[in-house]
């Protein structure tokens, strides 16, 4: 038993609408999962199914070996959440946020204090425990909620966007907590993110489009599969660069100088005879590689979704 | 239990720092002391300061007790029901947890009323009389309590909340007898008034602040402690059963109401967005 989590055939309707639409996935044990998808393709459904808060329509759902619908409260306390939305208690100070989840997850009153001290000196906050939230920034509200799903030390834990809304460097620091605790933790961390290069750090990515899980594979292999790196050059001898791309068969854009070249994982070696053939006249060159948000592109079109 | 109790803690230190509201609770009640003895002393009541006062008392008891179903409301939309459904809390601590909380903040605050009481003149002749007073009070605000969250449950989203909140208190406040004495009522809303809850829970908290239980039943019509139905008289001792009654229905009913709530239909956020777009 070395999935964390077992979803099969999970299916999740509202009336005639089906939001999710008989999706199986795995996520293994102390792994970290990204689930990706453009706006309503059934996401947050599937996230606070997981969690416990909406009722599935059907299929069986597994964390830690526990039946979703028929444990619940044992489910309950093996996992941690941080939602998109802020859910602090935003009148009570950091300190008693913290206390009433101990209490919640029935931790011992002795252990809850050092709990508390332990949390927040992962998420840098000790300082502000007896902070009131309302006081706090965005992202140290953030740090407050993710200290807050590891207090009573679980051994799944959810992020729905946990940096939507926040600066770069808070982003670059709250995923540095969350690869840190990864680490030591063991934690398996399920994650949602619109922002792909986050989700660089995952060892799985499932992409979920219109209900339906559309791809599933590592980052690596999913650039792999979709996206081509891309040669940016500007040459002072145009027409000859020309005439040499298309006599290597490799597929290019642009004119008059500045041109992008698609380089498929076979295109290198006659790009770099091209290059070598016409270094006296090439001024800049720059390869790009494929990223994750090429890959979500490609795979889920560019329409705006709602 | 402990759970119940830091939920009950949380509740009423959120009530402690809310300073203006505290003020202002403490403040109103007098000024309609001010305004409605005035009133009283043209119906057939003796001493219409303590009269009134009693129903401030209860009247205070039952909206602030009230008041939880609007606190409960404000932690789902904020966000912060979240946070506890997806603990491993029973439902059932958590609506306990608000009841008892809302029930304690409504009595203490017709204890405060009631110490004020004492300065201008009321005094009880029976001991008896401040414990049962305060049980009332207690039990008037369970009883609201339990309703107020039947309501949340029931109604989740807040703007829908606010209207049918007022649309249910206006008339359960103003045909019960304190604000307006039901003899003064037109003979049609006079008839509403018995099917109020808090019509009962008023005449049986003045029979019993005022010890006037033992009074015969013409004089207590006359008060209005008790109430005559085509020959049947309502009298206080029935008016506690009423009272109880209705409460043990919406505990059930909120109880179960509040355990089944799908929170996954919930519209969080004011307009047009759906949970797809949270």
């Amino acid at each position: 038993m070395d999935n964390m989590i077992v979803v099969r055939d999970f299916v999740k309707k509202y009336g005639d609408f089906t939001a999710v639409d008989h999706v199986s996935f795995e996520v293994e044990r102390g792994s970290i999962f990204a689930f990706l998808g453009p706006n309503g393709a059934g996401k947050s459904t599937t996230i606070n199914t997981l969690c416990t808060i909406f009722e599935k329509t059907s299929g069986t759902l597994l964390i830690d070996g526990k039946d979703l619908s028929r444990d619940k409260d044992a489910v309950r306390s093996v996992i941690g959440v941080v939602f998109q939305e802020s859910t602090l208690d935003s009148k009570m100070t950091v300190e008693e946020n913290l206390t009433m989840h101990g209490h919640f997850y029935g931790l011992p009153k002795s252990l809850i204090n050092e709990r508390i001290r332990f949390v927040l000196e992962i998420v840098d906050l000790s300082e502000w425990r007896k902070a009131m939230v309302t006081s706090l920034s965005g992202g140290m509200k953030r740090r407050v909620e993710i200290a807050r799903s590891l207090l009573h030390q679980p051994k799944m834990l959810f992020l729905d966007e946990p940096t939507t809304g926040l600066d770069p460097q808070t982003r670059a620091n709250i995923w540095e907590y969350i690869a840190r605790l990864q680490k030591e933790q063991q934690l398996t961390i399920f994650l949602t993110t619109h922002y792909m290069e986050e989700a660089e750090i995952s060892d799985k990515v499932a992409v979920m489009d219109h209900g339906r899980i559309i791809a599933f594979d590592t980052p690596r292999a999913l650039k792999q599969r979709y996206t081509k790196d891309k040669a940016q050059l500007i040459s002072s001898d145009g027409p000859a660069l020309e005439a040499a791309l298309r006599q290597h068969d490799l597929a290019f854009e642009g004119y008059g100088g500045h041109y992008a070249v698609d380089l498929g994982a076979a295109d290198l070696p006659r790009f770099l005879e091209v290059i070598s053939e016409h270094r006296p006249c090439i001024h800049e060159l720059e390869i790009n590689k494929g990223t994750l948000n090429d890959v979500f592109l490609e795979i889920t079109g560019k329409d705006i979704r709602g | 239990m402990r759970i119940v109790g830091a939920l009950w803690l949380r509740n009423i230190k959120l009530f402690a720092r809310n300073r203006v509201q505290l003020v202002l609770l403490l403040i109103m009640p007098f000024f309609y002391l001010y305004l409605l003895s005035t009133i009283f002393q043209s119906t057939a009541v003796e001493s219409p300061i303590n009269y009134v006062l009693a129903g401030i008392v209860i009247i205070v008891v039952f909206q602030t007790s009230l008041n939880i179903a609007t606190s409960t409301i404000e932690d789902i939309v904020s966000g912060y029901m979240k946070e506890v459904l997806v603990s491993p809390v029973k439902r059932m601590q958590i609506a306990a947890g608000q009841m008892l909380s809302s029930t304690t903040i409504a009595s203490l605050q017709g204890v405060l009323i009631l110490i004020i009481g004492y300065f201008i003149g009321m005094r009880y002749t029976s001991v008896l009389t401040p414990l049962a007073i305060l049980g009332f009070m207690i039990m008037v605000g369970l009883v609201f309590s339990a309703f107020g969250l039947f309501l949340a449950a029931a109604v989740k989203n807040s703007q829908t909340f606010q209207i049918v909140s007022v649309a249910i208190t206006t008339p359960i406040t103003f045909l019960c007898g304190v604000y307006v004495p039901l003899s003064l009522l037109p003979e049609g809303l006079r008839y509403v008034a018995l099917f109020n809850p808090m019509t009962y829970a008023t005449a049986f908290f003045r029979a019993l602040s005022l010890e006037k239980m033992s009074l015969p039943a013409d004089e207590l019509i006359a008060e209005q402690l008790a109430f005559k139905v085509s020959g049947f008289v309502i009298t206080p001792q029935i008016s506690i059963l009423i009272v109880f009654s209705f409460g043990v229905l919406f505990l059930l009913l909120s109880t179960l109401a509040f355990s089944k709530v799908d929170f996954s239909r919930i519209n969080r956020t004011p307009g047009s967005k759906d949970i797809f777009q949270q």
